[in-house]
């Protein structure tokens, strides 16, 4: 019973991460990807591990969808401007 | 086992299950309202994970994720502010009820800990986390018009 | 070499991995167990050294030479990107259009800007207390400079935010933690070794002899990193434009 929390935070890092997989369009999959980051620091807080989850919410809430989503607006802007070429 | 890893793992199992079911499917309003409720939902979570092992110390972990949840939140509503123009999400009656939800779990914390130190550390982080909540719900819902190349 | 012989080579490789993966977890300790060896040691090791947070204990103090490996890795990965990112000779920057942003999303970004930047100062300060540290608090106050780009925009972000500062910044941290490691080596016995500093009372801010001041090197060294490496992602999403483009 005591370990019913590991088992909620494991069962929802292996669904998050397979979303996260099965995800094809880069924008969505940075959303699902900030979620799989909140999961993981939970997961690590059940394993009493609250340093690691420290770094993962620091690095995964905000900093990892700003690069991902500026690559991705950048790489619209190209493919925007090439068709305007055309 | 207590009471408040109880309520935690109740809260994750279903606030968060709910949220990965919000973001996985369906239009991209849907998924980022989701994604912001999913970082409101989990950061009370926390709090009582750190109250149900009786470390204080863990209660650090909310007050980072309720800073920067809704930093996440304005990172996609800023990015993507074009498409969420075309279809603007309308999810006030979630966003409050989780903003409940978050004032409830504070206000059991406080009563817990009496007055004290820690006791303005949790009031500071539930204002943070409702502040931010709502506010990332107004930044999707139109809170950037004309970004274009900005 | 054929499709077939790479499948097969592949298949074999696979099988060899799982099996020397599956022998290596049937011969690991129990999930929970009472015997922690390294943990007693750590623990032990981590409190005669005054340092409440034996996770910092061990990452600045015991495992302190790892660490200044991780933090070259990470000065180098951003120094590649900054290569890779910067303004090839083909392309100009465009001034970024202001962007309209909804009253209160302006004033929570401006209110929460500085509260975000005391949090991750606070994350670094009490690394050698409770759960954080350099790496933390650093990627924390970080992130809440660019609070500056979401609630307003580009130019005000830059207006802030002088790169030169935050290079000289970043390479100084690092030399810092280096030198710190070479002033346990000529005061004491070894490099990076905790015998400079009084210890001092166990579970105050000063406690932990040089792991506060190693965590505020790499806390400074984290921050600036991550400021210069946004800046290249944003000048590139924001500014710089391909010649002959719109």
């Amino acid at each position: 019973m005591a370990d019913a929390v590991i088992v909620v935070a494991l069962l929802l890092v292996a669904a998050t991460a397979t979303v996260a997989v099965a995800t094809r369009d880069p924008a969505r999959q940075a959303l699902v990807l900030s979620v799989l980051g909140v999961v993981l620091a939970v997961l690590f807080t059940v394993f009493q591990a609250p340093d690691v989850g420290l770094s993962q919410l620091a690095v995964g809430s905000a900093l990892t969808p700003l690069l991902l989503m500026l690559t991705v607006r950048k790489v619209r802007r190209r493919g925007r401007d090439e068709e305007h070429e055309r | 086992m207590n009471g408040w890893t109880l309520a935690a793992t109740v809260g994750l199992a279903g606030g968060l299950g709910t949220a990965l079911w919000g973001v996985a499917t369906g239009p991209l309003r849907r998924r980022v309202v989701a994604q912001n409720l999913a970082t409101a939902l989990a950061c009370p979570a926390m709090l009582l994970l750190a109250q149900g092992y009786g470390r204080p110390a863990y209660v650090d972990l909310g007050l980072v994720l309720a800073l920067l949840g809704p930093v996440g939140t304005l990172v996609f509503a800023r990015l993507l502010a074009d498409e969420l123009a075309e279809d603007p999400p309308r999810a006030w009656v979630a966003t409050w009820a989780v903003a409940a939800l978050g004032a409830v779990t504070v206000i059991a914390l406080c009563v817990a800990t009496g007055p004290s130190r820690a006791m303005a550390k949790l009031l500071v982080i539930g204002a943070l986390l409702i502040g931010g909540n709502v506010i990332a719900s107004r930044a999707l819902a139109g809170g950037f018009r004309r970004v274009g190349r900005g | 070499m054929s499709r077939r012989v790479r499948l097969w080579l592949v298949l074999a490789a696979g099988t060899g991995l799982a099996v020397l993966l599956v022998a290596a977890c049937l011969d690991l300790p129990n999930f929970g167990g009472d015997r922690h060896p390294y943990g007693d040691r750590a623990v032990r090791a981590s409190i005669a050294r005054h340092t409440a947070n034996v996770i910092s204990s061990v990452n600045f103090d015991q495992r302190a030479f790892d660490t200044l490996g991780e933090m070259t890795i990470l000065f180098g990965a951003v120094l590649g990107c900054v290569m890779l990112l910067r303004q090839t000779r083909d392309e100009h920057r465009a001034r970024p259009r202001p962007a309209e942003v909804a009253p209160p999303v302006r004033r929570y970004a401006l209110l929460v800007l500085p509260v975000a930047l005391v949090t991750g100062i606070y994350v670094v300060a009490h690394g050698q207390l409770s759960p954080g540290g350099g790496f933390q608090g650093g990627v924390v106050a970080a992130t809440a400079l660019h609070l500056l780009y979401l609630g307003a925009d580009y130019g005000a972000l830059e207006r802030i935010r002088p790169l030169g500062v935050y290079e000289v910044g970043d390479a100084l941290a690092a030399s810092a933690y280096v030198v710190l490691g070479l002033a346990g080596l000529l005061g004491s016995t070894a490099f990076l070794a905790n015998s400079l500093l009084p210890y001092g009372t166990f579970n105050t801010l000063s406690s932990g002899g040089t792991v506060p001041l190693l965590n505020a090197a790499i806390g400074m060294e984290v921050a600036c990193a991550v400021v210069l490496l946004l800046a290249r992602f944003l000048d590139q999403a924001v500014e710089i434009e391909k010649e002959n483009g719109e």
